[in-house]
């Protein structure tokens, strides 16, 4: 099963591409402007989170702070990091030496909340172990014109429990803005991303929902991944809603210009993606506003897409129990990208001709243990969208390898069901 | 030194404290503030409590305090592979409490509370003359409190007559020849209190890296006689628990070129990255597991895909393609020194030629 997808890698070795995706270095505010704080300032910045006691509040005051060391909170309960402002005060990792992320944060309710963190080598904020983190009104973004220098994740909590990203903004980020990974019980909300390759992402994680966002100019808006091979193997439950997942056309800057793919599973988005699943279990996305996203509004996918190994303990390859319901899609915005070869795919063995941007797709692999067709739609892939008639989706089937991609624009075997997918966040939702 | 409160370490802080300051972005414009760094002593008394805020205060070291030799309540260890830290030699002392030993139940060694582990590094001059002039840079202790072990970097004055200790960390240039003859020039970082766990970190716990029972399970001279080094701790009523050599694990060293490749990269890796790269450790979230005892090929990283690896995975797909040193990701980050990109990621800022030839040949061997 698994080599008859491998051969994507190869497909489209000939074809020269020179696609024109944008690209964008928009900042919210110049935080240069802002007084710089002295060096025993900063340094009195570091040896609080150093000194940090139990249950008290880090109050960061006005200004730019130019970090030479990380700032990390380690095994510490009940406190509060409290800047002036995201566009106030103004942490900036630019000349860190040594580590990878930024802000490094372990422990217990702890809340991050009105500030900035500019340019971490790494990742902007890393939360790991964390039960019980909050960000609130944090900024993190990368002001370097060139964005190969760009880190890896803006927001990133991972083996967490009880998060909640509230109104934050996340921009630039060679990965995900906004990554929660192999953690449960998650919120975020009213948050921006932009400029990132991935606007926001969930990967390997369960009960996780996502609403009143906005995702735009990103290559990909928003994700939920399951990855193999991780100590959180396998993810299930999440619910997309209430978000704005536009104008994700960002050329996807991953890896250097003229570079494809690497191994890292986001440089393989094609730019002008709304929603991507990949290997996602028991998602709902409803009643989004997924406008103009040139390649694909909602693209259904199955790990085996990568060509990458599938074999990994406790995980599936598989995506299965999607619900999409109540979303309004535009494909105004030009042609599918060529770039990457998911975008090839969508762009020339669609169902509905060439170079056409599709509203949905769905790579149609499955599970065989499953049932035998996908006509019997075995994958419990639903979609019940207003207008889906006047929709552009594409079913491929990839089952018997580049030689023969097939295509239907037959919906029907998906229209008429429903999943239930179950989340609940109340528990957290008054953080 | 029983009672093991810890101070409120902010009066230690004094802003007149002076800070060797390094601009070394951009080698074209390196501006050089070298203010001296000879912070003045008060006097301190060895009250017991910890931690203290000059190195002498805790009496360690006999004599000439830079000569670093050790009282005779210390105990020099050394680990069978070595972490690199910048080419840093490094010297290093456990410290028990009277009428206290260690202990080894079911292989894990554990020392009692109130040990004290000092590990000084240091560079000398010429490295093809080791014992000749050297320059100390920092030494870092581990005290094992009652509520578990906490880090104390102090880093030593210019006129190599003290070290104090800063929370904050700090950063020096050191210039020495190395055994080949060449002039080097390494910007060296001392990590901060709180980076220490970035590597010394079991389930988000601070702990010991070389003192375990597979680095110590092996022979070390100790005035003129090579013993084994639990067997020796043993010998001198500070360990219990050791059954024989045979009867513990042990790990090569992975500079002796005449054992298998194989064990000696392991060894590499474990000491130099399973830290963090193992379930207990910081790492876990990338599923790559790096220690001597792992023998699952995707937890070692063969043709594994990387997770959050962003910039630190180049243009490669795998941690390791066996056969492919130079399209794995392994070799890819040991060999870099951009930030971001570089592992491990403190600890660093030089290459490790010797350690990335070693895992070269190792991954290029595999089949």
């Amino acid at each position: 099963m698994k080599a008859k997808y491998i051969p994507f890698f190869s497909l489209f070795l000939l074809v020269i591409i020179t696609s024109c995706s944008e690209t964008s270095n928009e900042q919210l505010f110049d935080s240069s402007l802002l007084e710089k704080r002295s060096a025993e300032e900063v340094e009195k910045v570091v040896e609080d989170f150093i000194l940090a006691e139990d249950s008290t509040t880090i109050e960061i005051g006005e200004g730019f702070f130019d970090l030479k060391t990380q700032l990390i909170l380690d095994s510490k309960e009940n406190i509060t990091i409290q800047g002036a402002g995201m566009e106030k005060t103004v942490l900036s990792f630019r000349n860190l030496k040594t580590g990878g992320e930024g802000m490094k944060i372990v422990g217990k309710n702890i809340t991050v909340k009105d500030l900035t963190i500019e340019d971490a080598p790494g990742d902007g904020i890393k939360a790991q172990h964390t039960d019980g983190l909050t960000l609130r009104r944090v900024h993190a973004t990368w002001t370097h014109g060139d964005k190969s220098k760009n880190g890896t994740y803006a927001l990133y909590p991972v083996q967490c429990k009880n998060v909640v990203i509230d109104e934050c903004i996340a921009a630039h980020s060679r990965d995900a803005g906004i990554y929660v990974g192999q953690s449960e019980n998650i919120i975020v909300k009213n948050s921006l991303a932009y400029g990132n390759v991935a606007g926001i992402e969930i990967e390997n994680c369960d009960n996780a929902e996502v609403f009143g966002n906005t995702a735009r100019n990103n290559s990909g808006g928003i994700l939920v991944f399951n990855l193999p091979g991780l100590p959180k193997s396998d993810g299930k439950g999440t619910k997309i809603y209430n978000n704005k997942i536009i104008d994700n056309n960002h050329k996807n800057f991953a890896t250097p210009i003229g570079e494809g793919p690497n191994g890292n599973t986001v440089t393989m988005i094609p730019p002008g993606s709304g929603v991507v699943l990949l290997a996602a279990k028991e998602v709902e996305v409803f009643d989004n506003e997924i406008l103009r996203n040139k390649t694909v509004g909602v693209a259904i996918a199955s790990y085996q897409i990568t060509g990458f190994p599938t074999d990994a303990p406790n995980w599936s390859p598989y995506t299965h129990d999607i619900f999409l319901h109540g979303n309004s899609y535009d494909r105004s915005e030009g042609f599918p990208d060529l770039s990457r070869e998911l975008g090839q795919l969508v762009s020339m063995y669609n169902a509905h001709g060439k170079a056409k941007t599709q509203d949905i797709v769905y790579d149609g692999i499955f599970d065989e243990s499953r049932g035998n067709s996908i006509a019997q739609n075995p994958m419990n892939i639903c979609i019940s969208e207003p207008g889906l008639e006047n929709l552009y989706f594409t079913q491929f089937d990839l089952s018997e390898g580049e030689e023969n991609i097939k295509s239907s624009a037959d919906v029907s075997p998906f229209s008429n069901c429903q999943v239930n997918v179950t989340t609940d966040v109340s528990f957290i939702s008054s953080k | 030194m029983t009672r093991l409160s810890k101070k409120n370490i902010a009066s230690y802080l004094s802003l007149s404290f002076l800070l060797v300051f390094f601009f070394s972005c951009q080698k074209e414009d390196q501006v050089e503030q070298s203010l001296a760094f000879d912070p003045q002593k008060d006097h301190e008394e060895a009250d017991g409590i910890y931690p203290y805020d000059w190195l002498s205060t805790y009496g360690f070291f006999e004599g000439d305090l830079k000569s670093l030799t050790p009282s005779q309540k210390l105990i020099e260890y050394e680990p069978a592979s070595s972490l690199f830290t910048d080419y840093a030699l490094k010297s290093r002392f456990v410290w028990m409490p009277e009428d206290s030993k260690a202990a080894i139940i079911n292989d894990k060694l554990t020392l009692p509370v109130g040990s004290v582990l000092i590990k000084n590094f240091y560079y000398p001059e010429d490295y093809s003359k080791p014992e000749g002039k050297r320059r100390i840079i920092e030494t870092r202790l581990m005290i094992h409190q009652e509520k578990g072990w906490e880090a104390f970097p102090y880093i030593w004055n210019d006129s190599q007559t003290d070290a104090k200790l800063k929370v904050v960390g700090g950063e020096t240039t050191v210039s020495f020849v190395n055994e080949k003859g060449e002039d080097q020039v390494i910007n060296y970082l001392i990590p901060n209190k709180n980076q220490c766990k970035t590597c010394h970190n079991e389930n988000e716990k601070l702990d010991p890296l070389g003192v375990e029972v597979k680095h110590l399970n092996h022979e070390k001279d100790f005035d003129g006689k090579k013993i084994n080094q639990l067997a020796y701790w043993t010998e001198i009523g500070k360990l219990e628990g050791f059954e024989g050599v045979e009867n513990h694990p042990s790990m090569v060293d992975y500079s002796n070129e005449s054992l298998p490749l194989a064990d000696r990269a392991k060894a590499y890796l474990d000491i130099n990255c399973a830290h963090c790269h193992r379930e207990e450790g910081p790492a876990s979230t990338s599923g790559l597991f790096l220690s001597y005892e792992q023998t699952d090929p995707l937890k070692l990283g063969i043709n594994k895909t990387p997770v959050a690896a962003g910039n630190g995975a180049g243009s490669h797909q795998f941690d390791i393609v066996p056969g492919k040193a130079d399209e794995s990701i392994l070799v890819h980050r040991m060999n870099s020194t951009a930030v971001g990109v570089a592992m491990p990621e403190i600890g660093r800022t030089s290459i490790h030629q010797e350690g990335v030839e070693l895992i070269r040949a190792w991954i290029n061997e595999m089949k």
